[in-house]
């Protein structure tokens, strides 16, 4: 099922990054990601330990393929979801404006753990203000949200995995931006390329011990 | 909730809830019973059973030291889920010397024991918010399985439960729904206060849903959880002790049943089985359908129950052809799972991601007897082994 898919869409893409989706628990971060993927935008169980996924798409003229992480809000998954960040080549830090904690948490945690596990020093930080369809309830200002971003020196976005206002921008953005930086372009394109590689002799082992089995 | 009213017979109410030292106190929405309205036709005959439970309660603390209780709640292994049932009830007694310990703000290293440190890391306050965030976003698929009285709920009754417990964002539900989520808080606030070494987790609303979708009483689905997390509670521990060792059982099934597919793993450097993490914390929740978790999990319950009561290994040993009793049957179960997927993951998945990706969408795909005959034989063959 999902074999199939993952086999097609390597063979057909220049560049893979790997983005993680971070923030408090409840931000809409599993939200954004379903919105992104397939437009829907239901309410969404609690995600438990790591989910993620593969969504290919054409920005500057490249074919990418993006594989996103998604990890759970809570503090107690904290360990695992730490040893995710190795090798992620952009991060998206969410935040809901209409709670200010989990805007400060950002700063306050967040970014903390990006620093500490994060593998990859050139890697791209965004961040993004979600939840912004409930502008009444808003909390957390545009412009305190452009502040931390400077503070942090990471893109910003506000948007709405509701009405999904801004949530392609968002990705494609990061992505840009990934593909600017020469060492993440690197990054990309070789994984990509080993990636295949690993594909190809895979095809090869199987046809080998398939052949072997027969004779 | 009516459980803790009761606890007041015992003259123990009020010290326990003066002791506690959570900032959002007054707004502990678990302290009102939602089911237990006029409504309800059960109303008479659940009264006496709590009754029943507060007896035991109170005999059997008459029998115990505090200090005891203290020691056996903040045990470490997990052997303490073989707790006897009253030492459960007991613990309530031990969250109150264990929150007297924070009031007090002294830390004399045996007490410091009482409350290990990592606890202090979330308060109450913010398992309260995600507690509410999580009944709110809680998926409906036991809807078509709850008794008809809880499918019946006015819409003034699910409106004022959850003003009762203090839901917001609700107002897209139904209200069975509201109602629903207004019964997940009650309860799941109630057990973080029992269990404050726990306090909540993401994940734990998954494992309650299920009780209170069958238990119309709020006070017997909350006794009802507390025995189902005395295993669980590990599960959710900030230490990942609980998880790591289940996913180290797990590895050895595989590791002896299918050698080629564990230096498959070893290779992905997967053999440490993270990919099954879901299931294990939320127990199968998640990729199976509602009845397939009550059938799995009762089967589960069922080995647990005969483990307890004595049947072991040696009865099992006259009647070869069959599976003896397990108290991990549910990971021989997830090791089913994983090999029932030995082609593809040998064949076609490279990385570890895949694998996960693999597990991570299982939901829809299971048989839940195939699994549990999978199980069953990796018990037969591997008990004595693991």
């Amino acid at each position: 099922m999902g074999s199939s898919t993952a086999t097609q869409s390597s063979s057909s893409y220049d560049l893979s990054f790997k983005i993680l989706l971070i923030g408090d628990s409840g931000v809409g971060k599993s939200s954004l990601l379903l919105s992104f993927i397939s437009n829907a935008v239901d309410d969404i169980t609690p995600t438990i330990g790591v989910d993620f996924k593969i969504k290919t798409l054409t920005v500057g003229g490249k074919r990418l393929k993006l594989t996103i992480w998604d990890t759970a809000g809570q503090e107690k998954f904290r360990t695992l979801t730490s040893s995710y960040f190795r090798g992620a080549q952009g991060i998206i830090l969410v935040y809901d404006v209409t709670r200010r904690d989990t805007f400060t948490n950002l700063s306050d945690v967040w970014a903390k753990e990006v620093e500490l596990y994060c593998t990859n020093e050139d890697c791209v930080k965004m961040l993004v203000g979600n939840k912004v369809d409930r502008e009444s309830e808003r909390a957390v200002s545009r412009e305190e949200g452009v502040a931390l971003a400077k503070e942090l020196g990471s893109l910003f976005l506000e948007c709405s995995a509701k009405t999904r206002a801004n949530v392609e921008q968002c990705f494609e953005e990061l992505t840009l931006k990934i593909m600017e930086v020469p060492s993440l372009l690197e990054e990309g394109s070789t994984s990509g390329k080993k990636n295949i590689l690993i594909q190809k002799q895979q095809q090869q082992q199987t046809t080998q011990s398939l052949s072997s089995c027969c004779s | 909730m009516k459980v803790t009213g009761g606890i007041g017979n015992n003259g123990d109410s009020g010290n326990l809830m003066e002791g506690m030292d959570f900032p959002d106190y007054e707004d502990v929405s678990a302290l009102e019973s939602l089911s237990s309205g006029d409504q309800s036709p059960f109303v008479e005959d659940s009264d006496s059973h709590s009754n029943l439970m507060l007896d035991e309660f109170s005999s059997s603390k008459r029998a115990m030291e505090p200090n005891d209780v203290s020691d056996s709640e903040s045990s470490d292994s997990d052997s303490s889920a073989d707790h006897d049932v009253h030492h459960s009830f007991l613990s309530i007694r031990s969250m109150h010397d264990t929150a007297e310990v924070h009031s007090k703000e002294d830390s004399s290293p045996s007490k410091t024991e009482v409350q290990p440190q990592p606890c202090n890391a979330e308060d109450f306050a913010t398992w309260q918010r995600i507690i509410r965030v999580d009944a709110v976003r809680a998926n409906e698929e036991w809807i078509a399985y709850s008794t008809p009285q809880a499918g019946v709920v006015s819409d003034g009754r699910a409106h004022c439960s959850a003003q009762a417990v203090g839901l917001k964002d609700y107002d897209h539900l139904e209200p069975s729904r509201i109602f629903h989520a207004a019964r997940l808080v009650a309860i799941l606030e109630a057990y973080a206060l029992y269990d404050p070494e726990i306090g909540y987790c993401q994940g734990m609303s998954d494992l309650l849903s299920p009780i209170i979708t069958v238990m119309t009483e709020d006070h017997e689905a909350f006794w009802c959880f507390v025995g189902f997390m005395r295993k669980a509670r590990h599960n959710f521990r900030l230490d990942e002790v609980g998880i790591r060792r289940q996913l180290n059982i797990i590895s050895k099934i595989i590791k002896h049943k299918d050698s080629h597919l564990y230096r498959h793993l070893e290779k992905l450097q997967a053999e440490d089985c993270f990919f099954v993490y879901r299931m294990v914390v939320v127990l199968f929740r998640r990729e199976l359908t509602f009845e397939q978790t009550l059938c799995l999990w009762e089967v589960m319950w069922a080995d647990q129950v005969a483990i307890r009561a004595g049947i072991g290994k040696s009865a099992w040993s006259r009647i070869r052809q069959r599976a003896p009793p397990t108290d991990d049957l549910l990971l021989y179960a997830i090791a089913a799972s994983v090999l029932q997927r030995r082609k593809q993951i040998t064949e076609k998945y490279s990385s570890m991601d895949e694998i996960l990706r693999e597990c991570n969408n299982m939901a829809g795909h299971l048989d839940v007897w195939k699994l549990l005959d999978d199980a069953h034989d990796l018990v037969v063959t591997l008990h004595d082994k693991i």
